[in-house]
């Protein structure tokens, strides 16, 4: 597939955190229509590389831009712009479903809440919990609010950690068909996972994070045309990596 | 029960020093014991003015007003507090899925903090005092004497508020008939016979004249206010779950003149969803508000007319600024991460919240003002009050931004804050005592106030917010 440039560049980034570089030295380009997949195990850097290029998080080196946008200057900036859905879910203890998505809504001056805000209630299968509290909600259904709250403003680019983690298979498969069609109609999204097999169904480009190091770059359909799958192809590479 | 108490006592310990690393919080009960030490220097310079007696009485009720202080945070703060550190890390609210009943639970909750803050504010206060008396010409005795009678103290406070708060959760109007009688007794008491009921406190009623009996009475008052408590206490989190009708986008419309107003909404919804609204204005404002009218009172022959309200108003200004605790306990910066919100829209936000708050210190000064037959000085304890408040207001935003419930511990912080804020309020006293009117000078504090806020915005409005 072929890259437009710019959508997400990051260039040496680096983040310490203590003894541990959490992220070392890692540079990735995403470009636009992509599902990009950050793969790798618990622990090696793909909240921390999130969190930087959202603008949570400041690096400890190196740059990047985020929809051309500077993460250090601007990271405000690149929050209006992009979907997130963090890691943790933490939607606000007191507020209801319906009225965080409200929140969401005025703070990212959102026209017609109300309805998009129906839609995803019907489309996600929680409508009978819009007016209980977010305490009160199960990690499943707060993750389904994360994943509205991202999605509200219909962002060109979403950047998604573990977005699938808390739900039922069944829900899973109908976000992932979600996921795929978004960047049909010309969106990007980069997601993180330790789940190899839904980056092998959706994903078009990945990256393998190891130990906060990036192992390799590629693209789901070379594998393919090499006949190879993305866990074998990934235990040989972390495989490789411990030994040396 | 043993190992929960160890446990818990890990984990107050780990929340505190977490945050500011083992040293800057250990240095905390260091930093107790010093100004006790050097404080009982000016002992003998203070009881030219003010009688032993008095003195007494204001330490005491000033252990009487951390245990309520202490008691509060600990419970109204529950949520807040589950929120910062999780549902699942904070084990006094984890009772559904261990096998220990929540009494139980409560119960080692309520040791736990008796003793933790026994060695974080008592046991040090009392040791400076200690190490310094020989040096002034005090018995040993005495310390030692303190060192019961203050911890009684505390224990009291603590156990009324555990026994209040229990009583608030399960009928709100109990509470509103339990204060209101202690009120009317104490009130009548004064005016009719002319007795302080402040003197019946048997911790102090102890420190005057120390027999086994008052000791065991002391002690059955803690035993079975706490008991009563433990016994009332129930989990909330049992209860169904309630729905609420949406009222976001409603009050942000009502509240379109803030500069953000869904986070005002928030801030609002926050504050009465949570029960503190209500909760914190009794047991962190009115209640110790009441008490220090109390000793304020003692000193009224000492002061110029005028005077009491007038040190009440700038004592009622430091308690209203801790409602930013209030409204920051609720959302760390991380639930706002996701959002395009920055840290300095957060401050504003919350400021106005603030601004808002402080409607009820205003109402406050003109109530006593009118009850004390102090309306000639109305003016300048309003503007005293609300000046010194939203000063205090802007040295916490600076000093702590979004984080002032915990921050607070932090060594350096606390002796920043104590040192500007007390720079300003001795100015202020020195003022008002020459003439009530210069209290009115007090609104210049506008001006630094002005730049620590801005100090604020620059220290806090970075990328790297300190995660709790
Ligand atoms: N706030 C933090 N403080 C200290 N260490 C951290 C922090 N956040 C992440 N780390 C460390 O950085 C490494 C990468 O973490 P993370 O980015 O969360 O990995 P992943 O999301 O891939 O599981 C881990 O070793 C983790 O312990
Ligand atoms: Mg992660």
């Amino acid at each position: 597939m072929e890259k437009s440039p710019g959508i997400i560049e990051a260039l040496g980034l680096f983040k310490q955190y203590g003894d541990v570089a959490a992220v070392n030295n890692v540079s990735l380009s995403v470009g636009k229509g992509e599902l990009f997949g950050l793969l790798g195990p618990n622990g090696s850097g793909k909240t921390t590389m999130i969190k930087m290029l959202t603008g949570q998080i400041r690096s400890d080196g190196g740059s990047a831009t985020v929809l051309g946008l500077d993460v250090e200057k601007d990271p405000i900036g690149i929050r209006e712009l992009v979907g997130i859905i963090p890691e943790q879910e933490t939607p606000p203890s007191f507020l209801t479903s319906t009225e965080y998505l409200d929140f969401v809504g005025e703070v990212r001056h959102i026209a017609n809440v109300e309805k998009k805000a129906d839609w995803w209630f019907d489309f996600l299968d929680f409508s009978d919990k819009r007016d209980v509290l977010c305490k009160d909600l199960s990690r499943g259904t707060r993750q389904k609010l994360m994943f509205t709250q991202a999605f509200l403003h219909k962002p060109v680019l979403a950047l998604i950690d573990e977005p699938l983690i808390n739900f039922d298979p069944i829900m899973q498969h109908k976000v992932k068909d979600y996921l795929a069609e978004y960047v049909r109609s010309g969106n990007t999204i980069f997601l993180s996972t330790h789940i190899l097999q839904i980056a092998e169904e959706i994903c078009t480009g990945f990256a393998i994070l190891h130990k906060g190091k990036l192992l390799h770059t590629g693209t789901v359909a070379e594998l393919k045309q090499r006949d190879q799958h993305l866990d074998d192809f990934f235990f040989s590479l972390v495989q490789k990596e411990s030994h040396v | 029960m043993f190992k929960l108490f160890t446990n818990m006592m890990k984990e107050e310990w780990r929340i505190h020093s977490t945050i500011f690393g083992s040293l800057s919080f250990a240095l905390f009960p260091v930093m107790i014991f010093g100004i006790a030490f050097m404080g009982s220097f000016l002992l003998p310079l203070f009881r030219t003015v003010i009688p032993r007696g008095d003195l007494s009485t204001i330490v005491h009720a000033l252990f009487l007003l951390l245990g309520i202080m202490v008691g509060a945070f600990g419970l109204i703060g529950q949520e807040a507090m589950n929120r910062r550190f999780g549902q699942a890390s904070l084990l006094a609210y984890s009772a559904k899925s261990l096998p220990i009943s929540v009494q139980e639970i409560f119960c080692t909750f309520v040791v736990k903090d008796t003793v933790y803050y026994f060695f974080l504010w008592v046991l040090p206060f009392v040791g400076g005092f200690a190490i310094a008396s020989p040096f002034i010409g005090i018995p040993l005795l005495l310390p030692a004497l303190l060192l019961l009678t203050l911890t009684l103290a505390f224990l009291t406070g603590l156990s009324v508020v555990f026994f209040l708060s229990t009583v608030y959760a399960r009928s709100k109007p109990a509470l509103g008939i339990i204060l209101a009688l202690i009120l009317i007794a104490g009130a009548g008491l004064y005016l009719f016979a002319g007795i302080n009921i402040a003197l019946f406190f048997p911790p102090l009623m102890l420190f005057y004249s120390f027999s086994w009996v008052l000791l065991g009475l002391t002690c059955a008052v803690i035993l079975i206010l706490s008991a009563v408590a433990i016994l009332l206490f129930t989990s909330e989190y049992a209860d169904t779950t309630k729905r609420y009708d949406s009222a976001l986008s409603p009050l942000a419309q009502r509240l379109s003149f803030f500069p953000y107003p869904p986070l005002a909404a928030k801030d609002l919804i926050d504050l009465s969803r949570s029960g503190s609204f209500i909760g914190q204005t009794i047991f962190s404002f009115l209640i110790p508000l009441g008490l220090l009218w109390f000793l304020l009172s003692v000193l009224t022959r000492l002061l110029p007319p005028g005077g009491v309200l007038l040190l009440f108003a700038i004592l009622t200004g430091v308690i209203a600024s801790t409602m930013y605790t209030w409204i920051t306990a609720f959302d760390s910066y991380n639930s706002y991460t996701c959002l395009p919100v920055s840290v300095r829209a957060l401050l504003t936000s919350k400021m106005c919240s603030f601004a808002m708050l402080q409607l009820i210190p205003f109402v406050l000064i003109i109530v006593v003002s009118l009850l004390t037959r102090g309306v000639a000085y109305l003016i300048p304890a309003l503007v005293l009050c609300l000046s010194v408040s939203f000063f205090s207001l802007a040295i916490t935003v600076w000093l702590t931004g979004l984080s002032p419930g915990v921050m607070v511990y932090d060594a350096k912080v606390l002796v920043t804050y104590l040192f500007v804020l007390g720079i300003a309020l001795i100015v202020l006293i020195a003022l008002m005592f020459v003439n009530p009117d210069y209290a009115l000078v007090s609104v210049l504090l506008f001006l630094p106030g002005w730049f620590f806020v801005r100090q604020g915005y620059a220290k806090w409005d970075i990328l790297d917010q300190p995660t709790f």
